[in-house]
């Protein structure tokens, strides 16, 4: 079985199976063998689907033949995933994890019968443990730690980075030079040995001589030393955490361990903060100024983002809450601190397939944001942040923010009203009948294009206004109307691009139908009461996909033909997406995001029906 | 290389374009080739893979690169023996791209073209690029479209049919004195007797690779 695939069966396994509710508030064991370090962590508590779909419906679905003929090979043939010795009474629980010098990825689950597990996990050899009760299994990439009834897959690698600084180390302290013919010009010929030669004239028994000493090793066999000695290190050192001392992820972050007494089906863990400290992008700000870097990092002290997945009668729903510190607080809650702009409604047809609605109050979020950050800036002892600061306080001082942000007030809205034809033109080769001369025409055509509409709330129209005005002086691709402004061909070079100035709202569309018939809404025409209320009510954000409208209007053929399968198969399904987010102060930010569906089909069956087309449409175009 | 052949490939097949060679061929042997490509019709569709940064994991190359490349092809061209007079014109407005050289035979134009095509790429136009698509014995023209261009046809898939359909593929070849005869049955005469016109669209002529294949005997001198 290919060592990759054992991962990724984690998380098929992780989709499918878990615990009810109450077994895991009485009975906590996986998941105290996830690592201190794992940053991310998806831990299925119970899907359901073994009460709501039986173990032999599942092992029906196409993909499910995939994951056996992966699990089970001819030895194990005819068995499925219910002889696979996972203990369905406990979470099984994936996380990856980053430090700065390795990654480590896996899940931790629960077994039921060992005997079995090992039919399945046939490739894992016995390697010795140094502590009593615990059994460790590995492959060249994995590991296998058991102890009592519980287990963690984990797969260790050491950064690049981390290899090369210590396989560099011992290179150069043995005395040897740079590694690499850098200042070769001419590459070396390489002597290929004909080794008909030798077999043909067996009695010259003159063999080359070798030129290296197999006995040293070269810098590439160093670095591949390196690296598992570097692996088996932090092997030792996570097993000596988990099973000696006792120091695992559940224990040590009570926020963690306070998700998993949630009574959903599955939850969600990302660490922002940790996120932040590891990430790569960052290296900059580390070794440069790494006063401004520790700054950062307070800033996002407490960034941590925590989610629930529940089904429920034909709908899931995902609900995020996003935490963070005092000070990162300060500036979310200042944004969101925005009125939701009603006029927005008006421009949103009732059949729009796909739209969102976005509200925020960019002047206060600025004025926090400055006051919470430039003093991080001014602390700096780096001369070019030392002149972005001055020059920062200086546009804070002579610009009329009160203008700037009365025009750009930071609502917004956006919508998708499926595909249209839009009038373009094109040029046509014809040939005279004397001499087939040549000559070019220009036609008009027709052409798909997708109509979006994206506005913005604004107080300052004349603004806009004045800068149209002006570009109309400039160039006569832009035209002034009645209720809009049309610049020609702004559109990927052929279509028409309208703005319309409400005075409150500045509108961008390809859309001719609403800057002609609709400049102010679409009245009777617009959102549904229900959608508005909802929209109004949500938080700072609000969005909502009709996934069949949207799907039936999205334009296929600008999709590799894979992809376009995909989205013609998904046609078929009903469902509508909206995401919702509530609550917003300085401690933290609920989203919920809902899918729902019409059907008679169960919640559960439903995802898997979709799991299996995207999976058959994979399997029948390799 | 292999990228820009990808964006050319799309650009030509999978949209409504227009394709025409046009052959001018003197008694002695000389001539001109114009070769234009009219993808007007689909500029839309090509603008928006243009703004794709890549396309069924391919990179899309930017203007920039398609031009430079277009341009590498023209200077190699250019610097061949009997080539001369070598023009591109691109408008990446339209989308439609013009060239046309001046050659002093048909061999030396068949010659220029493989090995200019070689410089620029590994690919399998290379190989392709080996055949001649052109012979004149000073009476009779034999002429078909270069096989790197009808193997790229030919490789494309049916899904795109009912684009392949609306494009046009026009091949003439122009004299100094009048047509006698031509085989092709899809020939047309110019009034004046000294041009023959082939039309088809793609998708014919992804059916048959051989479809614009002719050959043209001049009244004698």
């Amino acid at each position: 079985m290919s060592q990759h695939f054992k991962m990724v069966l984690g998380l098929v396994m992780a989709l499918l199976f878990g615990t009810t509710a109450q077994a895991q508030i009485q009975q906590i064991q996986s998941e105290q063998l996830l690592p201190k370090d794992a940053v991310t962590v998806f831990s299925i508590n119970n899907i359901s689907l073994l009460q709501k779909i039986s173990m032999d419906e599942l092992v029906n679905y196409e993909f499910m033949s995939e994951v056996h003929q992966e699990l089970f090979d001819g030895s194990t043939a005819g068995k499925t995933l219910k002889d696979a010795g996972l203990d369905f009474n406990q979470r099984l629980n994936l996380f990856y994890g980053k430090s700065n010098t390795h990654e480590l990825t896996g899940f931790t689950f629960g077994i039921s019968d060992k005997k079995a597990l090992f039919e399945v996990f046939d490739d894992f050899q016995v390697v010795e443990s140094p502590l009593a009760g615990l059994e460790i299994y590995g492959t060249f990439f994995n590991q296998l730690l058991i102890k009592d009834n519980k287990a963690i897959l984990i797969r260790i690698e050491p950064t690049m980075e981390h290899i090369d600084a210590v396989t560099d180390s011992i290179w150069y302290a043995r005395g040897n030079e740079m590694p690499f013919d850098f200042f070769e010009e001419a590459p070396q010929e390489e002597q290929i040995l004909d080794e008909q030669t030798y077999e043909d004239n067996p009695n010259t028994n003159v063999f080359p001589e070798a030129t290296e000493n197999p006995a040293v090793k070269n810098y590439y066999e160093l670095r591949d030393s390196v690296q598992v000695m570097l692996q088996q290190a932090e092997l030792a050192r996570v097993i000596d955490e988990i099973f000696v001392q006792g120091i695992n992820l559940y224990n040590l972050d009570p926020r963690f361990a306070a998700q998993l007494t949630h009574n959903a089906e599955g939850v969600f863990y990302l660490d922002n903060a940790r996120n932040l400290d590891k990430s790569e992008g960052l290296w900059y700000f580390q070794t440069v100024l790494p006063t401004l870097y520790k700054d950062i990092q307070e800033l996002y002290a407490g960034n941590v983002i925590l989610g629930d997945l529940f089904l429920r009668d034909n709908k899931v729903d995902f609900e995020v809450e996003a935490q963070y510190g005092a000070a990162l607080g300060s500036i979310y809650a200042q944004m969101n601190d925005a009125k939701f702009d009603k006029n927005v409604l008006a421009y949103i047809p009732a059949q729009s397939p796909a739209y969102f609605t976005y509200n925020i109050n960019l002047e206060q979020a600025y004025e926090q944001a400055y006051k919470v950050l430039l003093p991080l800036l001014t602390d700096e002892k780096n001369a070019q942040i030392a002149m972005n600061v001055l020059t920062l306080e200086l546009l804070n001082e002579f610009i009329n923010k009160e203008a700037l942000f009365d025009t750009y007030k930071g609502s917004m809205f956006g919508t998708f009203n499926g595909i249209k034809k839009v009038k373009t033109k094109k040029i046509e080769f014809s040939y005279d009948e004397e001499t087939f001369a040549y000559q070019e025409t220009e036609t008009e055509t027709e052409a798909e294009m997708p109509i979006f509409t994206l506005g913005f709330t604004t107080a300052r129209a004349d603004i806009p206004e004045m800068v149209l005005k002006h570009m109309a002086r400039l160039s006569s691709r832009i035209q002034r109307f009645e209720n809009y402004w049309r610049i020609d061909n702004a559109i990927l070079d052929a279509a028409p691009l309208y703005i319309l100035n409400t005075g409150k709202l500045l509108i961008f569309t390809n859309d001719e139908d609403l800057a002609r018939m609709h400049p102010k809404g679409y009245g009777k025409g617009a959102l549904a009461k229900k959608e508005r209320n909802a929209a109004r009510q949500s938080g700072f954000m609000y969005g909502s996909v009709d996934i069949p409208k949207t799907l039936d209007r999205f334009p296929t053929e600008v999709l590799t033909p894979r992809n376009a399968e995909i989205v013609s198969s998904l046609k078929g399904k009903s469902g509508q997406l909206i995401l919702t987010s509530s609550e917003t102060n300085t401690e933290h930010t609920t989203f919920k995001l809902s899918y729902s569906y019409v059907g008679a089909e169960s919640t559960g069956k439903h995802l898997l029906d979709l799991v299996n087309s995207l999976y058959l449409i994979y399997t029948l175009n390799p | 290389m292999k990228y820009i052949l990808v964006f050319l490939l799309i650009g030509l097949l999978s949209a409504c374009i227009e394709i025409s060679d046009d052959l001018t061929l003197n008694n002695d042997g000389s001539g001109t080739l114009r070769y234009k490509i009219n993808l007007s019709a689909s500029k839309v569709k090509v603008n928006s893979i243009l703004a794709l940064d890549s396309l069924g994991g391919k990179p899309v190359p930017s203007k920039t690169q398609i031009s430079a490349k277009i341009n590498e092809f023209v200077r190699i061209l250019d610097a061949q023996v009997g080539i001369s007079n070598v023009l591109v014109e691109e408008s990446y407005t339209d989308f439609i791209f013009k060239f046309s050289c001046d050659f002093s035979s048909i061999r030396n134009l068949q010659d220029g073209i493989k090995v200019s095509i070689a410089q620029i790429t590994n690919d399998k136009v290379t190989t392709a690029a080996d055949q001649y698509w052109l012979s004149w014995d000073g009476n009779t023209l034999v002429r078909s479209i270069p096989s790197y261009v009808t193997q790229q046809i030919k490789n494309y898939k049916l899904e795109d049919a009912e684009q392949l359909k609306v494009g046009v593929y026009t091949s003439i070849a122009r004299f100094e004195r009048p047509v006698a005869s031509f085989e092709n049955k899809l020939g047309t005469l110019s009034k004046n007797q000294m041009a023959v016109m082939v039309r088809t669209n793609t998708f014919e002529l992804k059916e048959n690779q051989h479809l614009l294949d002719n050959t043209i005997v001049l009244t004698p001198r």
